[in-house]
C-alpha cells in the first residue's frame, strides 16, 4: 500500500480493498466541509420548476444560506429563478406551534403570487420537533388555489443530501397522472440545466424524431410534470431521479432506461446504444464519427499528458469510468476522493481493477487532512473542485470540470480532454503566485 | 411579515458566533450538528471577501441517533481529533440549531473532558435562537473577555485595541488600515484586532492596552466589561469626513496623551481632504438631492454626517437593518432617491435608484480586499467624494430633476 509509514497511509484505502458493499473508511471525526444538505439541494433546484414558488421553513440558518446561495448562482452563467420564499422557524414557533405562521404564509403566497404549485420545504427542525406539519398542510389544501406539495429535507438521518432529494422527486410524481402513451417521445430524469435541450444527447435523439417532452427537474412546468408518464421512455441521467423513474413504471407503466454519464468513448458508445435500442432508432453512423472525432482528440491529449499522474474528486456522473479515461490517456490516477460508493459503479471497479489500475480511494472527510494526502502523493493534476489556491501552492495543476457537468455524451469528454490540455494563463498567474509565496515560507 | 422574498432572511446569532470566531488565529471552531450547516458555511463565507472556513470550522457530523438517544460520542472524539492533530490554544464548540432544540448540555460536555483536553474549551450554546448576529458577536466578545483575557502584567502606553470589526464587517481591510494609519500619524499603535485580526495570545494580553477603540456598537458591551475590570478607557465612533476624522484623532490623542501635529495635520488635509466644492462645477448643484442610507448604525451615523458636514446634503432617509425589506422598497418608492448607499440587496431593491453606493453587508457581489478603499479616515473622505462624484458624472441626469 502507498503511504504505509505515514499517518494519512493508515486511512487509505486501496480500490481493490474496497468492500462488496461500498463503504468507504471514515477518515476523520471533525468534518470539514461535509457533506452537503438536502434543504440545501432542493432549495437550489425547485426554482427550476416553473410556474411554482418554494416556501422554505426553517431556522434562520438554513433560510439564510438558501438566499445566498441562490444570489451567489445568480452572479453565474446558470442562474435560476427568484422563486424562493422564506418563513423563519423561530423558537416561539417551537414551543408554541409553527401551524399558525405557515398557514398565513401559505395564504399569503397563494394570492401575491398566484403560483400554479406552491412546493413547501421543511427543514431537520421540524422533524425533530414532530409538529404535524402534514395535517396542518392537508387542512389549508381547500382554501388555496395553488397545489401544495410537502418535501421534507431531514437532513440530520443521513450522511447527505440523498434523501431529500428523492423526496423532491417523487413530490413531482404526485402531480403526475395516467397518460396515453405516445412513441418517439422522452423524458430527461436528473439533469440539472437550462441548456439540457442543446446536449449533444438531446440533439441526437431530435435528429431521429425523438422528442424530448421534458427534462426533469430542469425548467418544466407542473403541467408538463402531470402529463411526463405518456412517455414512451424515461431516461434517467443520476441516481436521484432513480426512485421517481421507478415509481414512474410502476404506476403508470412508464419505461426507463438507467445510463449514468460516461467518459470513456467504448463506455459512450454503449451508453448511446442502450438508449438507441429501447427507443428502436439507430444512431451507429452518429456514434461512429463522434467517436472518432473523440478519439483523435484523445490521441493528442495523451502525446500531452501521458506519464502524469492526477487526483480525481467531486466528478458528475461515472467517476470511475473517468479513471478509466484517464488510463486512457496514460495519467494514472493515484488517488480517488469520494463520499459514496454506488452499486452501479462495480462493474467500472471491476475493469479498472482488470487493467491493473488500483488507485487510493480516500472518503474526504476533512479538507485540511485531504492537502495533507495530496501533498504525500504530489500528483501532477488534480480533476475536481479542490481549492485551487492550495493546489497552485502544491504545484499541483488544478482542472475543474464544471463546464463538462452539462454536456452529455462525447461532448463531455471533449471538454474534459480540452480542460486537461489547457492551461488558462489565470492558472498561470495563480501558480506563479502561490509559488512565491511557497518559497517564501521555506 | 412573516414571508419574505425580495429581502434576504436575517443571518441569526449563530453566524455572529462563527464570524466573531473566525478571526482569531490558533483558535478552531466545531460546530455541532450535522454536516449541512458546516458545507453550507463553506460556501457562504465567500461573500466576505471570498474568505474560507477551511482550517477554521469543523463540523461533529451529527447523526439521527444522536439526536434520538442525545449521543455525544462524535462530538468528544472530533474534539480529541482537533486537539491531538492541530494543537490549538482554544476550541469553540458551537450549538446549531438541531443541539439547540434537544437540548445537549454542551457546557457539560466541556466540564466532562477539558481536564483530559490541551486546547482551551469554550462554548456558545444559543444555536441560532437567541437573536440576529449582533447577539452572537456580543455573546463571543463577553465569553472571550471573562474566559480568556488575563490580568495584565503592564501597560503599554500609546497602545489601543481596536474592539468591534468581525470578519463580516463591512470594508474591514480598507477601513482598518485607515485607522492604524491614522494612529500611527498620532505615534500611538494598534495592539490588536478584537477580532477579526487576532490570535488567543493577543486576546490574553488585551487588557495591557491604554485604550480601546470601539468602532461598532456591538463592541461596546467588551469595552464597558474591560473598563469595569481592568480600567481601560474606551472611545466609541469612527471618523467619517474631514472634520470628523480630525475630531477623532483629537480626541483619541488626547486620552493617549499625545499630540496631533499642526504640520502632519495640513500634509493630511492637503493630500486627502479636498471639499466637493473643489471638484464639481458651477451647475452643478448637490442640495436638491435625495439620499437614502442603508446600513448598520454607525456607518449610518458616519456616513449621515459626512454628507451634511462635506457635501451639504441631508439625507433623506437613514435605515437601520432591522427595517424589513418591503417597508425598504415602500420607502424608496417614496421618496425616489437620486442616490442609496446599502447592501446588495437594498440596492436590488433599489433598481431605479440612478446612484448605488454599495456600503453594507451582505455584499455577496463585492469584493473588498484591496486595502485602498477605505470609507473612514481622511482617506475614507477622500475616496467616497471622489467616488460620489464619479457616479454623479456619469449620471448627470440627476443634477437635472
Amino acid at each position: 500500500m502507498y503511504l504505509e509509514n505515514s499517518e494519512i497511509g493508515k486511512k487509505c484505502m486501496l480500490l481493490s480493498e474496497l468492500p462488496e458493499d461500498g463503504t468507504l473508511i471514515a477518515t476523520a471525526r471533525a468534518l470539514y466541509p461535509g457533506q452537503h444538505c438536502s434543504f440545501r439541494a432542493v432549495a437550489g433546484t425547485l426554482p427550476l420548476i416553473k410556474n411554482s414558488y418554494a416556501l422554505l421553513l426553517g431556522p434562520a440558518i438554513c433560510l439564510y444560506n438558501a438566499k445566498l446561495s441562490m444570489n451567489m448562482r445568480s452572479l453565474t452563467s446558470d442562474p435560476r429563478p427568484n422563486n424562493l420564499l422564506f418563513v423563519n422557524y423561530s423558537q416561539d414557533d417551537i414551543i408554541f406551534g409553527f401551524r399558525e405562521k405557515v398557514r398565513t404564509a401559505i395564504l399569503q403566497a397563494d394570492e401575491e403570487y398566484h403560483p400554479e404549485v406552491l412546493f413547501l420545504i421543511t427543514s431537520c427542525l421540524q422533524e425533530i420537533v414532530g409538529e404535524d406539519f402534514d395535517s396542518c398542510i392537508d387542512e389549508i389544501r381547500p382554501h388555496v388555489h395553488a397545489r401544495l406539495l410537502i418535501i421534507h429535507t431531514e437532513n440530520f438521518t443521513c450522511e447527505g443530501a440523498a434523501p431529500g432529494i428523492e423526496n423532491m422527486f417523487k413530490s413531482f410524481f404526485e402531480l403526475m397522472t395516467s397518460q396515453p402513451k405516445e412513441e418517439k417521445t422522452v423524458n430527461l430524469l436528473g439533469l440539472w440545466t437550462s441548456t439540457a435541450r442543446k446536449t449533444e444527447l438531446a440533439r441526437l435523439l431530435c435528429s431521429k424524431g425523438i422528442v424530448i417532452k421534458n427534462v426533469i427537474p430542469s425548467y418544466c412546468t407542473p403541467s408538463e410534470l402531470q402529463k411526463a408518464p405518456g412517455v414512451q421512455l424515461n431516461i434517467v441521467l443520476d441516481q436521484y431521479a432513480l426512485p421517481l423513474a421507478k415509481m414512474m413504471k410502476e404506476q403508470f407503466g412508464t419505461e426507463y432506461i438507467y445510463a449514468r454519464k460516461p467518459y470513456l468513448p467504448d463506455s459512450i458508445e454503449k451508453w448511446y446504444k442502450d438508449i438507441a435500442g429501447d427507443l428502436n432508432i439507430d444512431l451507429s453512423a452518429e456514434i461512429e464519427e463522434l467517436k472518432t472525432q473523440t478519439e483523435e482528440l484523445l490521441s493528442r491529449a495523451r502525446i500531452a499528458l501521458a506519464g502524469k499522474t492526477c487526483a480525481v474528486s467531486s466528478i458528475s456522473g461515472r467517476t470511475f469510468d473517468l479513471a478509466l479515461l484517464l488510463s486512457r490517456l496514460g495519467v494514472e490516477p493515484k488517488v480517488i476522493l469520494m463520499q459514496t460508493v454506488l452499486p452501479d459503479d462495480r462493474s467500472d471497479i471491476q475493469e479498472l481493477l482488470t487493467q491493473g489500475i488500483d488507485p487510493i480511494i480516500f472518503r474526504g472527510d476533512n479538507s485540511l487532512q485531504n492537502e495533507e494526502l495530496f501533498a504525500e502523493l504530489s500528483p501532477d493534476i488534480s480533476l475536481g473542485m479542490q481549492d485551487r489556491q492550495a493546489l497552485a501552492r502544491m504545484a499541483i495543476m488544478p482542472v475543474v470540470l464544471s463546464t463538462s457537468y452539462y454536456m452529455l455524451g462525447f461532448e463531455s469528454t471533449n471538454e474534459v480532454l480540452r480542460r486537461l490540455l489547457e492551461k488558462p494563463k489565470s492558472l498561470e498567474a495563480l501558480m506563479y503566485k502561490e509559488q512565491i509565496l511557497a518559497n517564501g515560507e521555506c | 411579515m412573516d414571508l419574505k422574498h425580495n429581502g434576504f432572511p436575517v443571518p441569526s446569532d449563530y453566524f455572529g458566533v462563527l464570524w466573531a470566531l473566525s478571526g482569531i488565529k490558533d483558535l478552531l471552531i466545531l460546530e455541532h450538528g450535522s454536516t449541512g450547516t458546516c458545507n453550507y458555511n463553506a460556501f457562504n463565507y465567500m461573500i466576505m471577501n471570498r474568505q474560507s472556513p477551511k482550517g477554521k470550522l469543523f463540523s461533529s457530523g451529527m447523526d439521527e441517533d444522536d439526536v434520538v438517544m442525545g449521543r455525544d460520542e462524535k462530538v468528544k472524539e472530533a474534539i480529541a481529533e482537533l486537539d491531538g492533530k492541530y494543537r490549538p490554544e482554544v476550541i469553540a464548540l458551537v450549538a446549531t440549531g438541531v443541539t439547540s432544540v434537544i437540548g445537549l448540555d454542551l457546557q457539560g460536555i466541556i466540564e466532562e473532558i477539558q481536564s483530559a483536553t490541551k486546547s482551551k474549551l469554550l462554548s456558545f450554546s444559543s444555536g441560532g435562537f437567541s437573536g440576529d448576529y449582533n447577539q452572537g458577536i456580543k455573546e463571543v466578545f463577553r465569553s472571550l473577555v471573562n474566559n480568556i483575557v488575563e490580568e495584565p502584567r503592564d501597560i503599554k502606553p500609546y497602545t489601543v485595541n481596536i474592539i468591534g470589526p468581525t470578519i463580516d464587517s463591512f470594508n474591514n481591510v480598507s477601513d482598518l488600515a485607515e485607522l492604524e494609519r491614522m494612529l500611527m500619524l498620532l505615534g500611538a499603535q494598534v495592539n490588536t484586532v478584537f477580532t477579526c485580526k487576532t490570535n488567543v495570545r493577543d486576546i490574553k494580553n488585551l487588557a495591557m492596552a491604554s485604550l480601546n477603540l470601539v468602532t461598532r456598537d456591538t463592541g461596546l458591551e467588551a469595552a464597558k466589561m474591560l473598563k469595569e475590570r481592568y480600567g481601560i478607557p474606551y472611545y466609541y465612533g469612527l471618523p467619517f469626513g474631514v472634520r470628523g476624522s480630525v475630531e477623532w484623532m483629537n480626541d483619541v490623542a488626547g486620552m493617549l496623551g499625545l499630540s496631533l501635529s499642526r504640520k502632519i495635520l495640513a500634509e493630511e488635509i492637503g493630500k486627502y481632504g479636498y471639499s466637493i466644492l473643489e471638484l464639481v462645477n458651477f451647475l452643478q448643484n448637490l442640495d436638491h438631492l435625495r439620499v437614502v442610507i442603508s446600513c448598520p448604525l454607525d456607518y449610518s451615523i458616519g456616513l449621515k454626517r459626512l454628507m451634511q458636514d462635506e457635501w451639504g446634503i441631508d439625507p433623506s432617509l437613514v435605515v437601520l437593518p432591522e427595517l424589513d425589506s418591503a417597508s425598504l422598497e415602500e420607502a424608496i418608492a417614496g421618496i425616489n432617491p437620486h442616490i442609496i448607499f446599502g447592501n446588495s440587496y437594498d440596492l436590488m431593491i433599489a433598481k431605479n435608484v440612478p446612484i448605488k453606493v454599495h456600503a453594507a453587508f451582505p455584499a455577496f457581489d463585492h469584493i473588498y480586499r484591496y486595502d485602498g478603499t477605505p470609507f473612514v479616515g481622511l482617506r475614507g473622505h477622500a475616496h467616497l467624494t471622489q467616488t460620489i462624484i464619479n457616479h454623479l458624472n456619469q449620471n448627470p441626469e440627476v443634477f437635472r430633476n
